[in-house]
């Protein structure tokens, strides 16, 4: 049997994309994860975290139980306390995430200009997003270390009972978005400072900003009940619509929010405007607004910071 | 040789002050070109838009054919940068700091453990690959950050300073790695204030000033520019007016300087300004023996890169 040639050059095997592979293959990561886990900062980081949500955990379980008295758990109780435990920690989980992202992140950029490593980097063939997504990635990869080790905390309320599955996964998502941003924040600011100190100072002071100074900004809008009952329908939708949008963009009413709903409408991606009182059409519920207005401010942060990592000295 | 950098008519401002004004520079593939001048003359301007880290603002600069501007990323590829500062990571060792540039440099993985024992072994410091950055001296750490420059086998390196803040041995091994580096086919473009350095290093000399090409050639071309007229030094025991006298009358000899009295013997030095060839210089020494001058020494003096330096810059700071 004749068989037969051809010439047609094979097409090369498109790679697919291996997320593990892009992470080994850019070089900031390797280097600032080895540079991390050498410091044993990075340890003490860590047990400092646990033990401060491991705390909260022990006060909060001394705190109810003794409410009640300490051998007398009814199931519902227990529920209770299940939930209690959990939320206590992925409250806290978020606001240590928003705080330590950004330490992590905010001399990414800012600390090879003052140890002068920024121009041989910059004459390198490393681009200014494998750069960018280098420093971001290998903060991550220690956030959800953090995340990752505070599972065996968490699980203490499965063995009270009383959360659910949507429960872990939203608070899952909720916390890793809220870490991507606030890494990507402190990256952002250390794009353009020159100093640490000013990208740290102003990294936390728009976290601070972001997360008291809207809460007081909701209790201000809260006041203003008489905008939602007012007899005008319009300015009444437009003052829901701004404290829903303003309570789905602060990561710890975020948080408040979906789990009363998911308590009291028994419900994932929407609630009803009669949850606040006023009206009854369907509102997303906030998790997903703030998953999407984080991610969407996350892309423009990073697209901003690659275009300033980009320009040339002036 | 083909040109391999040509900077046209470049030109770079800071605010209102001219950094880089009008420069017109070529150099050849394999030179080793030195660019001097005082603090603040554009030296590192200059570089840095070479090495694509600045834009400059006029003319355009072209690296093996590729624009700074428009292809840095070829641009990049073709040039190994070492800045006056040492730029290490203290938290590295030295083999991991190696593999991080070739990385970043896209070296292939698989090449990268030769490379880097061979780099090692070229700038002599294989036997601290395991080291940590941070506990390198400084000449070691230069040595590294030649090592560096080199890990994506570059045509073209440029180096700022690169003896800055070295003992006498470390710089005299840098100059011999410099070297060493060049007979390797690379071109070397290097700033720095140790004129002995680049004398001893440089095929062609660039004088910058003021943003400005002060003077560009060889160290011959360079001293021919900066003093038109060979000097010639001669040394009697005596008659030194009479010397003056009789040598002004020689229509090669344009000027005559009484210098010092040195000496138990008195000796009295005559600074020559002479406009004539080798002939012409050997019959002036016949003249003055026939002339029974006491004549201890006639020697022509050459010139240095420090005196050409002087001669040709004014203490201008752009």
């Amino acid at each position: 049997m004749e068989t037969q040639t051809t010439n047609a050059p094979i097409a090369p095997k498109k790679k697919r994309w291996n997320l593990f592979q892009s992470i080994a293959d850019n070089p900031v990561i390797m280097k600032e994860l080895r540079s991390r886990m050498r410091d044993r900062r990075t340890f003490i980081l860590l047990t400092v975290y646990l033990v401060l949500i491991s705390l909260f955990v022990i006060f909060i379980y001394f705190f109810m139980a003794e409410s009640v008295g300490l051998s007398n758990f009814d199931p519902d109780f227990r529920q209770t306390l299940g939930k209690s435990i959990f939320g206590t920690v992925i409250l806290i989980e978020l606001l240590l995430v928003s705080f330590i992202g950004p330490g992590l992140t905010a001399g990414a950029i800012t600390s090879e200009r003052e140890r002068q490593t920024f121009d041989l980097l910059k004459t390198t063939l490393l681009t200014p997003s494998a750069l960018i997504f280098g420093k971001l990635g290998s903060s991550i990869i220690y956030l959800v270390l953090l995340i990752f080790a505070t599972l065996p905390i968490q699980s203490l309320a499965f063995l009270l009972g009383g959360v659910g599955l949507s429960e872990i996964i939203i608070s899952s998502i909720l916390l890793l978005v809220s870490a991507i941003f606030f890494c990507t924040m402190g990256i952002f600011f250390s794009s353009i400072f020159k100093r640490t100190l000013a990208a740290t100072v102003t990294s936390y002071g728009s976290i601070l900003f972001s997360i008291f100074a809207i809460v007081l900004f909701v209790f201000g809008i809260a006041m203003m009940d008489s905008l939602l009952y007012s007899s005008n329908t319009t300015s009444a939708n437009i003052a829901m619509a701004v404290l829903w949008l303003v309570i789905s963009t602060n990561p710890i009413l975020t948080a408040i929010f979906t789990e009363v709903i998911l308590i009291e409408e028994q419900t994932i991606f929407y609630a009803s405007s009669s949850f606040l009182g006023y009206g009854t059409y369907g509102l997303l519920s906030p998790w997903i607004i703030y998953v999407a207005v984080y991610m969407i401010l996350t892309l423009i942060l990073i697209f901003i910071s690659i275009r300033l990592v980009k320009r040339p000295e002036h | 040789m083909s040109t391999i950098i040509d900077f046209q008519n470049v030109s770079k401002n800071f605010a209102r002050r001219k950094a880089v004004d009008n420069v017109t520079l070529k150099i050849d593939s394999g030179e080793i070109f030195g660019l001097v001048g005082p603090n603040g003359a554009g030296k590192t301007t200059t570089m840095r838009m070479l090495v694509t880290l600045l834009n400059p603002d006029h003319g355009e600069i072209l690296v093996g054919g590729h624009s700074v501007r428009k292809a840095p990323q070829e641009v990049r590829r073709q040039i190994g940068f070492m800045p006056d500062s040492f730029g290490v990571y203290g938290d590295m060792t030295v083999k991991e700091y190696l593999e991080f540039f070739a990385a970043c440099y896209r070296v292939p993985s698989i090449n990268r453990p030769t490379l880097i024992n061979d780099l090692l072994e070229l700038v002599d410091i294989p036997h601290r690959r395991d080291d940590m950055v941070d506990t390198l001296s400084t000449g070691l750490k230069q040595r590294l950050s030649l090592a560096r420059v080199l890990i994506h086998d570059p045509s073209i390196l440029v180096l700022d300073e690169p003896a800055s803040g070295l003992d006498p041995r470390a710089r005299v091994e840098i100059r011999e790695l410099l070297l060493e580096v060049s007979r390797l086919g690379k071109t070397i473009l290097f700033s720095s204030h140790i004129l002995a350095d680049v004398a001893e290093l440089c095929t062609r000399v660039a004088i910058m000033e003021g943003g400005k090409l002060a003077a560009l050639g060889t160290l011959d071309q360079l001293s021919e520019n900066a003093v038109p007229h060979r000097l010639i030094e001669i040394a009697i025991l005596d008659r030194a007016e009479d010397a003056q006298i009789f040598l002004n009358t020689n229509p090669a000899v344009s000027a005559v300087r009484v210098q010092q009295e040195t000496g138990r013997n008195r000796r009295i030095t005559l600074s020559v300004d002479f406009n004539g060839d080798d002939a012409a210089l050997h019959e002036l020494l016949a003249s003055l023996v026939a002339g029974k001058f006491p004549v201890v020494h006639f020697s022509e003096e050459t010139q240095n890169l420090e005196e050409v330096f002087m001669r040709t810059t004014k203490g201008i700071i752009s």
